[in-house]
């Protein structure tokens, strides 16, 4: 299975720099989605010669719970902020594009030099947890809006995810799912925070005065 | 000297040739196919670009009296480029008749002076539009020649060869197996690059006729009759050498068998002509302005393919 470990590890990747190349939010979430159900399938292809019932546990709950849940709370999130649906970063798209490249390299080249006890699947889990991860920091600093802040942190989310589910044997089940309930309790009151700040600041003096004077 | 290798030779040589001009028109027709069947219409029938080339090639040029040699020039010029490239590419069961070690520089090169033609010729029509698509062509093949040349650069590391015969050839034992993470990302990558390359539809819309929009198709405006047949005809070549290319990077599969590797290799194609139908019917013209960054987004994954052939050694 180790051929369909790879592609999976290059396509979480590669999900990861087109979700830094998207410009709309709605788009980033539903590659988002991709991407964790690509990820869902991960401990299938891992343990394929001898699947247990955690393995399908983990896959089905990562599937519910990243690739349909917190997609599910993130349009929600959009749909009631009403913000515009273009993606403002601080650096252009090339830049981050550019970036983006680099960063995968650098995350390949420095871990040629980390030697992992146990035994991984496959040889590119390492590498492309840390480009995922790199990837996603860079989205969560590059990006200036709440909500795709917080596909940045889910990206880098999935990262370490990817890590930990080669890693499976030597991590309690519970702790999995602890994590995996930690990010969705984050997204859920993200959305919640964010249609807070939204009903405020339409009541609020400041977007009146603003108008006013002509910015809106 | 023997004459007879030579003939042999000059033989391969034209039977090359009339497989490129034999199908590339049936490439295009296809790919126009499968978009009106995605629009709900019946669509023109899928032989109908050989209609067209025959049209155009009974009637005469018309020039204006700005324009000089450079003009009637370019289409010759391409039309030949893109003969010759056709050489140094393997399609289906016939191997290239030109190859030799860093053939993949000419291929490129090659190209270029296509395009220089081309943009020589627009300019030279004293045409402001002309001059904007020529602008527009050269910024955009600039950005596709980085991620060409990444694509090409992995291939040859992983083929451990700078011809591109051997690179995408049947004479490697390159298998998914192996090379598939690399594989996968040179594929994406290269399909991008194909798309830009021949101004199909994230990057141009060959239909449209929208002056200030347009990229391809308001360079060769002032072109008729015959040469713009032959720009047409250029055109149409190089989409199916670019397929030519990328087939054998999909399928490497070697029979040995001549005829099943002629059915792989056209069904390969033909497919892929639908894959590219299919891309044009479900997507947009991009904003010029963020066709570069499309083709920054396939120069990351070309190098991301080299960087995870490095890795693998």
């Amino acid at each position: 299975m180790v051929p369909w470990i790879d592609a999976s590890c290059i396509l979480i990747v590669f999900f990861s720099l087109t979700i830094l190349a998207t410009y709309r939010i709605s788009g980033m979430i539903q590659v988002f989605a991709v991407q964790s159900f690509v990820l869902g399938l991960m401990p299938f292809f891992l343990h394929a010669d001898a699947l247990a019932g955690r393995d399908v546990l983990i896959a089905l709950g990562t599937i519910l719970l990243k690739a349909a849940l917190v997609p599910y709370i993130l349009f929600w999130a959009i749909r009631h902020v009403s913000m515009r649906s273009e993606v403002k970063p601080l650096i252009g798209f090339g830049t981050s594009i550019i970036c983006g490249a680099l960063l995968i390299a650098g995350a390949f080249w420095v871990s040629l030099s980390l030697k992992l006890p146990g035994k991984p699947g496959s040889d590119l889990i390492f590498p492309c947890f840390l480009a995922t991860v790199l990837l996603g920091f860079l989205i969560m600093v590059t990006r200036t809006r709440a909500v795709t802040q917080v596909l940045g942190y889910l990206v880098m989310e999935n990262g370490i995810f990817l890590f930990a589910v080669s890693l499976f044997d030597a991590m309690p089940i519970l702790i999995e799912m602890g994590i995996l309930l930690d990010i969705f309790v984050a997204v859920f009151i993200m959305a919640i925070v964010v249609n807070h700040i939204n009903e405020e600041f339409e009541r609020s003096p400041v977007s009146v005065s603003r108008s006013k004077m002509g910015e809106t | 000297m023997d004459i007879k290798p030579m003939l042999m030779n000059v033989f391969l040589v034209f039977v090359h040739w009339s497989i490129v001009l034999l199908f590339s028109p049936l490439f295009i027709g296809v790919i126009a196919k499968v978009k009106a069947i995605f629009a709900g219409k019946a669509g023109p029938p899928v032989f109908q670009p050989y209609f067209d080339l025959a049209k155009l090639f009974r009637k005469h040029s018309v020039y204006s009296r700005t324009t000089t040699w450079v003009f009637r020039g370019a289409p010759i010029v391409s039309f030949a480029a893109v003969l010759v490239l056709s050489l140094v590419i393997p399609l289906g069961m016939f191997k290239a008749p030109v190859q030799f070690p860093g053939d993949l520089l000419l291929a490129v090169y090659i190209l270029s002076l296509a395009r220089f033609f081309m943009i020589s010729a627009a300019m030279d029509t004293g045409l402001s539009l002309e001059g904007m698509g020529a602008s527009r062509e050269a910024f955009f093949s600039c950005l596709s020649e980085l991620a060409l040349f990444m694509n090409f650069i992995t291939l040859a590391l992983l083929a451990h060869n700078i011809s591109l015969s051997r690179m995408i050839g049947a004479d490697i034992p390159m298998s998914w197996r192996t090379f598939g993470p690399a594989l996968l990302l040179v594929v994406a990558s290269f399909f991008i690059v194909l798309l830009a390359e021949n101004c199909r539809i994230p990057v141009d819309d060959p239909d449209t006729h929208l002056e200030l929009t347009m990229v391809h198709e308001v360079m060769i405006l002032e072109h008729s009759g015959v040469d713009l047949a032959y720009m047409l005809y250029a055109a149409a070549a190089k989409l199916f050498i670019f397929a030519g290319i990328l087939v054998p990077i999909i399928i490497p599969v070697h029979t040995g068998h001549p005829v099943t590797e002629s059915i792989l290799f056209l069904g390969g194609t033909l497919g892929l002509a639908i894959l590219v139908g299919i891309v044009e019917s479900s997507m947009a013209r991009l904003r010029l302005n963020r066709v570069r960054n499309l083709l920054l987004f396939s120069f990351a994954l070309a190098f991301f393919g080299f960087v995870v052939t490095k890795w693998r050694g």
